[in-house]
């Protein structure tokens, strides 16, 4: 029987995608890491892991993993691992920063950035992370000024040795990209697309639906870039309508054909500048 | 064998931390701060001190990372000043409340706006409330010796409170002076390597750890049982500053110091730098026969209760000289509220004076030192204050823009 990590149970909602990236984490990982950070959402996910972990206000995303890390290094253990997990809001807003300055610095942490597009926890704000037409509660009629920031690449020209994108529909690529990254040193960032039911307006029961979903229309495309070089780990044979994504989320309800298709056309914009990068050194 | 050297108050405070063996440093420079930064690169740089120094990019993370180092295991350390310390703000409060024993140095200097580059003591007394035990050091020899106290006191498992030690920017942290360095055997056998019995991060054992707020059910017990240790750091500072006298052959009287106070009628209360000027113009009253006498109130949290009651049993007129200001209050700064609070509880009780004094970094001059002594002596004398509260040195241009309400 796998060794679970986190005790059974957790306070996050039904059908949290960040729950179901977490304990694939914590399970791929093992006991011999310290965690950091308020996870997914606050730490309804991480507070009942068993293994120690610490987290500061949601503003001290990287700067206390380098607090650890660097203790880590000056008692001289080298064998356990600096894991970080915060949410976009405090990745892409209030805490980046720190994520940019922990990246500058090569300090030896893997972080991870769960991804729901919004400040889920205290009720669907939006956040950096919020992509462009989405419905939150401070963007009543979708979200108008401003697009997704792209964190893989923001953060892969800080040059950092590992960077990759992460879905809970593929969970052999997330195993996979998590034990890399942790045999690693340096700073390595990994970001999960973590579809959250509550704030995107689906039913509990299709979180690895609309993550899937998300991968084959191509909104959330799965890449690594290792010292460098970028390569698409994985490719969607037959590409579906973004329509198809949208339209399973509550959340993009108000945006009209037009609309749909200024979206289908960015991430077509998107898709094709990635392919051209795929197995290429970006830095 | 100890040492003489030549040090303003930043490098004596760098030393101070070398000497502690701090492991962790997470620094992000900020005028007057920054000579303490810099030494501290340099001590790291050529191997002289064990450390990991992180160069933060905001005193936010200055702080996150000690709060991380702390929790892991590490001797951390950082210091700062005005707008980094109101930046660190919210950190300030998350590590008392995680009773993690960081030690660190604020070289006091106003906070914007209005604002300047020199000290008042707004940047460290706005941490009064959140659990962090405070030393104001009235010179670089203190500086050197507070810092290694700082973390005998906050590791101590009766307090594991985290310890400012401030001293005033320029005045002392740019003031060279003979300092004895203590010789590191001796620190060494003073300040036992530092291991947390409660908190700790450790995967060979794991045990959960309380910081965040699902916990919140127990908030009331945490803050009781921070209050606690508050008072227990009372006893740990006296017994720990007793312990340093034996060993180094300096002690700095526990929570306050008691200058020329034997038979005074009136004594004035000084935090930091201001001492300094105060010990020379009571030396000189007292030559003329005033019976002035000088309070240094070292310890500013927890705050000397017992002390400053026995104080008010035994004079007639208290002068407190508040280089900080606390806008609306009861009247006069903290120190002065404060020290109201303490002696309510007397049967007689002394009168009180406030006087701000040196707001805004302006110089406290011996001129403004014997005004004010004169004043308590004259309230000792009637019993009563013409004012409640004085500024010093104000420009009576201030007092004559008319506000129309």
């Amino acid at each position: 029987m796998q060794d679970e990590i986190r005790l059974p149970g957790h306070v996050l909602c039904p059908g949290c995608g960040g729950a179901i990236a977490e304990r694939l984490i914590f399970n791929t990982l093992g006991r011999n890491i310290i965690l950091f950070g308020g996870g997914v959402c606050a730490s309804g996910g991480t507070a009942n892991a068993t293994i120690p972990s610490f987290s500061l206000h949601f503003s001290g995303v990287g700067a206390g993993a380098a607090g650890i890390a660097a203790a880590l290094e000056a008692k001289g253990v080298t064998d356990v691992k600096v894991v970080a997990i915060n949410g976009d809001g405090a990745i892409s807003d209030i805490g980046f920063s720190k994520l940019s300055a922990c990246a500058e610095r090569g300090d030896n942490i893997t972080q991870f950035c769960m991804d729901n597009e919004a400040y889920m926890n205290t009720g669907i704000q939006r956040s950096g992370l919020t992509p462009w037409g989405a419905w939150t509660t401070t963007t009543p009629k979708g979200k108008q000024v401003g697009s997704k920031k792209d964190l893989p690449m923001i953060m892969a020209t800080h040059r950092i040795p590992y960077v990759a994108t992460l879905s809970i529909a593929h969970p052999r690529d997330f195993i996979a990209k998590v034990k890399k990254a942790a045999g690693i040193d340096g700073f390595k960032y990994l970001h999960v697309m973590a579809p959250c039911p509550t704030g995107w307006r689906f039913s509990f029961d299709k979180s690895i639906e609309v993550a899937r979903l998300a991968v084959e229309t191509r909104v959330w495309n799965l890449f690594e870039i290792a010292d460098g070089m970028l390569k698409i780990t994985h490719t969607v044979k037959e590409k579906k309508p973004v329509v198809e994504y949208l339209k399973l989320q509550g959340r993009f309800r108000q945006l009209g054909d037009k609309e749909a298709q200024a979206i289908q056309a960015s991430v077509d914009e998107n898709w094709a500048r990635l392919e051209q990068l795929d197995k290429k050194k970006v830095y | 064998m100890p040492t003489k050297k030549l040090l303003d108050g930043n490098h004596a405070a760098a030393y101070g931390a070398k000497l502690a063996r701090a492991e962790v440093l997470g620094i992000y420079p900020i005028t007057p701060q920054t000579e303490l930064a810099n030494q501290l690169a340099d001590f790291v740089a050529s191997g002289e001190m064990k450390a990991k120094y992180i160069t933060v990019e905001s005193e936010h993370s200055a702080m996150s990372v000690c709060a991380g180092g702390s929790a892991a295991g590490a001797r951390v350390f950082t210091a700062s000043s005005s707008q980094g310390i109101v930046f660190m703000e919210e950190l300030l409060w998350q590590v008392p409340g995680m009773r993690l024993p960081v030690v660190m140095g604020i070289v006091n200097r106003s906070i914007a706006f209005p604002g300047s580059l020199r000290p008042d003591h707004n940047d460290s007394l706005l941490q009064r409330d959140n659990g962090w035990i405070q030393i104001y050091c009235e010179n670089a020899q203190e500086i050197i010796d507070a810092c290694i106290q700082a973390y005998r006191i906050a590791e101590d498992s009766r307090v594991y409170l985290p310890v400012i030690f401030a001293y005033d920017g320029y005045v002392i942290s740019h003031t060279a002076m003979p300092v004895e360095v203590p010789d590191q055997d001796d620190v060494d056998r003073f300040l036992p390597p530092y291991k947390h019995e409660y908190v700790y991060l450790d995967p060979k054992r794991y045990k959960p750890v309380i910081t965040h707020e699902p916990f919140q059910e127990l908030g009331v017990e945490y803050r009781y049982q921070m209050e606690e240790a508050q008072n227990q750091a009372r006893h740990v500072i006296k017994e720990v500053d007793r312990e340093y006298g034996k060993i180094f052959g300096r002690s700095y009287g526990g929570l306050i110091e008691k200058y020329r106070c034997e038979d005074a009628r009136a004594v004035l209360v000084t935090m930091g730098s201001i001492t300094g000027t105060a010990r020379v113009v009571v030396d000189e009253m007292r030559n003329d026969g005033k019976p002035i006498g000088l309070v240094k109130l070292r310890v500013f949290r927890p705050f000397p209760v017992e002390e400053m009651q026995e104080l008010g049993r035994s004079v007639k007129a208290i002068g407190f000289v508040d280089r900080n200001i606390s806008h609306g209050s009861a009247g006069g700064g903290v120190g002065t509220v404060e020290t109201a609070r303490a002696l309510y509880s007397l049967e007689v009780r002394p009168v009180l004076i406030g006087f701000y004094a040196g707001l805004v970094g302006r110089d406290v001059l011996p001129s403004d030192i014997r005004y004010m002594a004169e004043r308590v002596l004259r309230a000792a004398e009637t019993g009563k204050p013409e004012k409640q509260v004085e500024w010093i040195g104000l420009r009576k241009q201030a007092e004559q823009v008319q506000v129309k309400v």
